[in-house]
């Protein structure tokens, strides 16, 4: 077979333009990998980039080249860019229609109805709900948060792992320090590889597959389409939809995947919700599981942290100069997900999910067990106490926030521990539940916000988050216990 | 089995979290291949398809914000394969779009496999004309062609080569289908290319 029997095709632009354009092809001397012609054309359109790189290639030289392309601009009502693209256009045309058939009648598919009542608020909210009721709160609070949590916890680890494990240290290591490293309450086995494997594990797989069911299916397109005018209240385009359903799966992920967005005002107000407002999947799944044994109290978490969301985006919005953020996004096709693509794809983000916190819960055991040795753990818990006091929680309660400061998910893990207790009312336990969700990005989530924001703007967001959501604890508590309706 | 985990112990706090579970390896001297296309018309499964590794593939478009590199033997030789963010045209407007021109402007890759969604001919070749116009050795890769069958869409492939003066193929990259063709034209691509001391 001849590969390149025919010339490569060129585009002819407006004559106005080709004879300029010839001008800066002859004048350009450099090399730049790009055609001489794709160069010039750039130029016209006034990119900087491309500008920059040609002054700096040319020297001297550059400065007709840049008047070349000043007269030219100043001759079209339009930008240049408009007028270019424009031919391209109709040469694409030209050659399309040469090439294609189409069929003979266009149906609307079923997947193409589907796709519109989605999209359009009457009906595409309470598909929303329903996505969201089935998918989350069935599928990961539900199956995943509970049943799956309360076999490994109850049944791998209540009655074969932990018996064993304390049994066989209380046999073999005469020291009750060294005991404490690996068995009893918080040891590496039985409080470290216990929430990572038995609670943690479960609840991320549940809620990464649905997470990539939804992706693959096209859905979260459709997502942003219907909530863009929501967004734009808050000062984002429909297209932050994606690092913020993210952001329930795993908000360190979501807070890089805010590179998507096109204003750094859009990106800031993104990170800030995404720290404060948005529950990662372990936490989110962990009080899906604590609240739905009082479902007032999760109505009051729910509302409680969605205002929060709405207000402080708002806020920030009208604070934070900027232009409002335009939208435009390709709409691809609802698809039929892939069975291999879902479930490769779920391995991967629960391995990346698990191998990082694996290691870290482990290190937050043998951290606690040298607190203990040293009395520095009960000083810091002790020191605790009096904030959690002073938003009517239990002394207990200090260690959970302890945990919280670490790792979002290994606080949400130490929040079902003590609920398994029995000593949280209903009130204590939604005032936990919001004060948890919005208290601390975890030292993964920082490190991601410093590496995309800088750490100026990483700061400032700690140092607003901390103390708002210890202030919103307060408030709510008040509020609940003046009105009583959860006792 | 110790050592590596007591390394990501010690680890931990020093390096920067991140999750991007593609492969990210540096490979120096052999010829290089680089997807570009605009968003969601399946670069990143053509990635994964041509190298065996692993990055994302979703159904919603900008999934990939970094760029990815692996390995692919085309006959017998080794390329480096290069999968870039979303671009629709070489004049950029978003950052990722800046990420995959400034591949095109610093790596000179032997080939640029530019890859649309078959179903989207007309709003598509632009670019393809865009890339042709820069001089870059592009090759051109009709995607999605399941989906452009089933919606009766046909495409005269050998025309639409005569008349973009490049080699066309037709894949599906989803279930890899066409890749050998693909393959073998890259293979004979960049044969001819070098023979006309093109490269």
């Amino acid at each position: 077979m001849n590969l390149l029997k025919s010339e490569a095709r060129k585009v002819r632009y407006d004559e106005t333009i080709e004879s300029p354009l010839e001008k800066i092809e002859a004048l350009l001397k450099s090399d730049y990998l790009l055609s001489k012609r794709a160069i010039g054309l750039l130029l016209l359109q006034g990119d900087t980039e491309i500008q920059n790189l040609v002054k700096e290639r040319e020297g001297e030289n550059y400065k007709p080249i840049e008047e070349v392309a000043k007269e030219i601009q100043s001759r079209y009502r339009y930008p240049l860019n408009y007028v270019i693209t424009k031919s391209r256009y109709e040469e694409a045309d030209k050659i399309t229609a040469r090439v294609l058939t189409l069929p003979l009648e266009f149906k609307i598919s079923f997947s193409e109805r589907l796709s519109r009542i989605m999209m359009n608020p009457i009906t595409g909210i309470p598909i929303l709900f329903i996505i969201l009721y089935f998918g989350l709160y069935q599928f990961v609070g539900v199956f995943g948060a509970q049943v799956l949590v309360n076999f490994f916890e109850n049944v791998i680890f209540g009655e074969y792992i932990n018996p064993f494990i304390n049994n066989i240290v209380a046999k073999y290591i005469p020291y009750i320090l060294i005991q404490g490293l690996f068995a009893g309450d918080y040891g590496i086995i039985t409080l470290g590889v216990r929430y990572a494997v038995a609670l943690i594990l479960p609840i991320v797989s549940t809620f990464f597959i649905a997470f990539s069911i939804m992706e693959d299916t096209g859905y979260f397109p459709r997502l942003a389409m219907l909530i863009d005018r929501l967004f734009k209240s808050i000062g984002l385009s429909g297209r932050a939809v994606i690092p913020m359903v993210l952001g329930f799966g795993c908000d360190t992920m979501a807070t890089m995947v805010t590179r998507v967005l096109e204003t750094k005002r859009e990106k800031v107000i993104a990170t800030l919700l995404l720290a404060l407002a948005i529950p990662c999947s372990a936490q989110l799944g962990v009080i899906l599981a604590i609240l739905s044994s009082n479902p007032k109290a999760f109505w009051i978490w729910a509302v409680v942290v969605i205002l929060i969301f709405l207000a402080v985006g708002y806020l920030t919005s009208k604070i934070m100069p900027g232009e409002k953020p335009s939208f435009y996004m390709e709409i691809p096709p609802l698809r039929m997900p892939i069975l291999s693509n879902v479930l490769t794809k779920t391995y991967t983000r629960v391995e990346w999910y698990f191998m990082e916190v694996f290691p870290l819960f482990i290190l937050a055991s043998i951290l606690i067990w040298m607190g203990q040795i040293t009395g520095l753990f009960n000083l810091i818990v002790k020191s605790l106490e009096p904030l959690v006091n002073s938003i009517g929680l239990p002394d207990k309660a200090a260690l959970v926030f302890l945990f919280g400061f670490f790792r979002r998910d290994y606080g949400a893990a130490g929040l079902y521990d003590l609920q398994q207790t029995g000593i949280l009312s209903g009130v204590q336990l939604a005032v936990s539940a919001v004060t948890l969700t919005l208290f601390v990005p975890c030292i993964a989530q920082f490190s991601m916000m410093v590496k995309e924001r800088g750490i100026k703007t990483a700061i400032g967001i700690a140092l607003f988050i901390f103390p708002f959501a210890f202030l919103i604890g307060f408030m709510l508590n008040i509020i609940l216990t003046t009105i009583a309706v959860l006792t | 089995m110790e050592m590596p985990f007591l390394k990501k112990l010690t680890n931990i706090f020093n390096r920067n979290a991140s999750c991007h579970a593609g492969s990210n390896v540096t490979i120096q001297g052999l010829k290089k291949l680089a997807i570009v296309g605009s968003p969601n018309v399946g670069k990143s499964a053509m990635f994964n398809n041509l190298t065996g590794a692993y990055v994302a593939v979703s159904n919603y478009p900008g999934t990939t914000v970094e760029v990815s590199r692996g390995k692919t033997r085309i006959e017998k030789e080794e390329f480096e394969v290069i999968d870039t963010p979303g671009m629709y045209s070489l004049f950029p407007i978003t950052e990722e779009e800046r990420v995959a021109r400034s591949i095109l402007l610093k790596e000179k890759p032997e080939v640029v496999l530019h890859i649309i969604d078959a179903k989207n001919l007309e709003r598509m070749l632009p670019l393809t004309l865009q890339l042709i116009e820069a001089g870059l050795p592009v090759i051109l890769d009709l995607n999605i062609m399941d989906e452009a069958e089933r919606a009766g869409i046909k495409i005269d492939v050998k025309r639409l080569e005569e008349e973009l003066g490049v080699p066309v193929v037709a894949t599906i990259s989803t279930t890899g289908e066409g890749i050998d063709t693909l393959k073998k034209r890259v293979g004979e691509f960049v044969k001819v290319r070098s023979k006309k001391g093109q490269i």
